[in-house]
């Protein structure tokens, strides 16, 4: 099943160190992050334990990793995502809000929005929790504007686009009028 | 001139884009300053950029996220995918629609149809010319 | 630790070495069994071949030898979009921008179509298809008897060469006499299709096709 076509999945990684005669049954770790396929997801989930816990790849295994999908894709969510990303300077902490129907659509357009206004690329980001936010809890105005089951607002500027692209010009006669009511 | 048509719960609009070109949907949530949150009774509920919808004079009267068969009913009552077809709108998607559709043999009886008018004009020009 | 011997080993290394490996497939009893030598057929011995004599003649050049072809001539595949009765409009040659009846794929993979000739003036004639363009306009064709319409029936009789004679003062012939068998044919075929021509049919056979300015041909339904 594909969910929006992002390019970023979330995984579930499962992992451990290898058991060994004085701890026969290590404890095992459970991750959920973002990555484009499994085989990254594996990377970056050693990445972060080995930053986290005294485990490594070399002495560690993998148990199980499998995609999380959305369980309603249906309807519109308050997404906090909380992140750590690395500037020029050091490393900053961050708390954005997010609405979409799908978290990777939110963590779609986090990775977007750190590249326009940080030009932060996707490996210095690490995310580190995200959540579903309930309306009342919600931080931040640009979220919190659209919180309205009333809601009514017009369509300022509205370009008029081809159909589709067979009947896409370079040139036009007229010049497009852009103030549609 | 003030604005007429609104990005509102219920509010039907047309996606303008791609293969569903002229398709007819109803908002049921807007999910922010670009995108909405459209359906349709035989469709499942999606998100569409606000770029590929063009908002319709016609409005349902649905809450937010309105289950199936409440939007299929408010749609019934208010017929306002109907409306708009009768809309002049409507009607000249319609009519391009239809000029799209016909073939090699249709244009000719159309063009047979115009010049037997052409003739019928003028020999009544004729007449009254007399 | 990992297990080395049920570790997949990788692309082109086998997880053991030649002597292991000759081991573990048993080579070693087959030899065995037949004593210290691996069993093998005896070759068989040729029949002797008579040696060929030797030509008398030699040519002087080398002579090219034609290149042997192994491929045979597929049939043409028909555009689906084309059946019997299907109107045409033709695209290039005499009768070009003409409407006509499909009637059917000859063998050589040209169609055999018909103006009706008493209609727009186009005979029974062979194309192809990739110069005409298929309508959705259907004539009900299926009266037409075509078994006995072939390809030789287009295929210009040759005259006979007449020997002797300054070609140059020969007196142009007359006009040329068409085949009767042909004529018939064409008669017959458009006889059987006249019936199912009716009302505006006639007048659209009649027409001709062509682009009018704003008509853009790949967008058009046909």
């Amino acid at each position: 099943m594909v969910q929006g076509g992002y390019k970023f999945h979330q995984y579930q990684v499962a992992g451990r160190h290898l058991p060994t005669e004085k701890e026969p049954e290590p404890t095992i770790y459970r991750m959920k992050l973002w990555a484009t396929d499994p085989v990254r997801a594996k990377s970056k989930f050693w990445y972060f334990l080995r930053k986290l816990r005294k485990v490594k790849k070399t002495h560690g295994q993998v148990l199980s990793i499998n995609e999380i999908f959305e369980r309603r894709p249906t309807t519109i969510k308050n997404f906090g995502i909380w992140v750590r990303y690395q500037s020029r300077t050091g490393y900053h902490n961050m708390y954005k809000e997010y609405r979409d129907t799908i978290l990777n659509g939110a963590v779609e357009q986090l990775y977007q929005e750190m590249g326009s206004r940080h030009r932060a690329r996707a490996p210095v980001i690490q995310i580190i929790k995200t959540a579903t936010v309930p309306a009342a809890m919600c931080k931040r105005d640009n979220t919190k504007q659209f919180h309205d089951s009333k809601i009514k607002f017009p369509l300022t500027r509205r370009v008029l686009r081809p159909s589709s692209r067979q009947h896409k010009t370079v040139f036009k006669a007229a010049r497009p009028n852009v103030a549609m009511f | 001139m003030p604005f007429t048509r609104y990005v509102e719960i219920g509010r039907v609009a047309m996606i303008n884009y791609g293969k569903e070109n002229g398709k007819l949907v109803v908002i049921s949530d807007v999910v922010d300053q670009n995108r909405a949150l459209v359906d349709r009774p035989d469709e499942v509920r999606r998100v569409v950029s606000f770029k590929r919808l063009a908002l319709t004079d016609f409005k349902v009267e649905i809450p937010r996220l309105a289950r199936k068969s409440v939007l299929k009913s408010a749609l019934e009552e208010s017929d306002a995918f109907n409306k708009f077809h009768a809309s002049s709108w409507g009607k000249k998607l319609e009519s391009r629609r239809a000029k799209a559709a016909t073939t090699d043999f249709d244009r000719y009886k159309a063009s047979v149809k115009k010049t037997q008018r052409g003739r019928a004009i003028q020999a009544a020009i004729k007449k009254l010319g007399k | 630790m990992v297990d080395r011997k049920k570790a997949p080993p990788r692309v082109g290394i086998s997880a053991e070495g030649r002597s292991k490996t000759y081991k573990s497939r048993g080579l070693w009893a087959i030899k065995k069994k037949h004593g210290g030598k691996f069993p093998s057929h005896p070759k068989q011995e040729k029949a002797p071949v008579a040696a060929a004599k030797a030509p008398k003649y030699y040519p002087a050049d080398d002579v090219k030898q034609p290149r042997k072809r192994h491929s045979t001539r597929q049939s043409t595949k028909l555009r689906h979009s084309i059946t019997p009765g299907t109107v045409l409009i033709l695209l290039a040659g005499r009768f070009k921008g003409r409407r006509v009846v499909f009637l059917k794929q000859l063998e050589s993979g040209l169609l055999l179509v018909t103006g009706p000739f008493t209609v727009n003036g186009v005979p029974l004639r062979r194309v192809n298809q990739a110069y005409t363009i298929a309508t959705s306009t259907k004539v009900d064709v299926s009266s037409a008897d075509l078994s006995s319409l072939t390809d030789a029936q287009f295929v210009p009789k040759k005259a006979a060469k007449k020997k002797g004679g300054d070609k140059f003062f020969e007196q142009p012939e007359g006009k040329k006499e068409l085949d009767p068998e042909f004529l018939s044919a064409q008669k017959a075929v458009d006889g059987a299709i006249a019936g199912s021509l009716e009302g505006e049919l006639k007048g659209y056979l009649a027409s001709h096709f062509s682009l009018r300015s704003g008509d853009r041909p790949h967008l058009m339904k046909f």
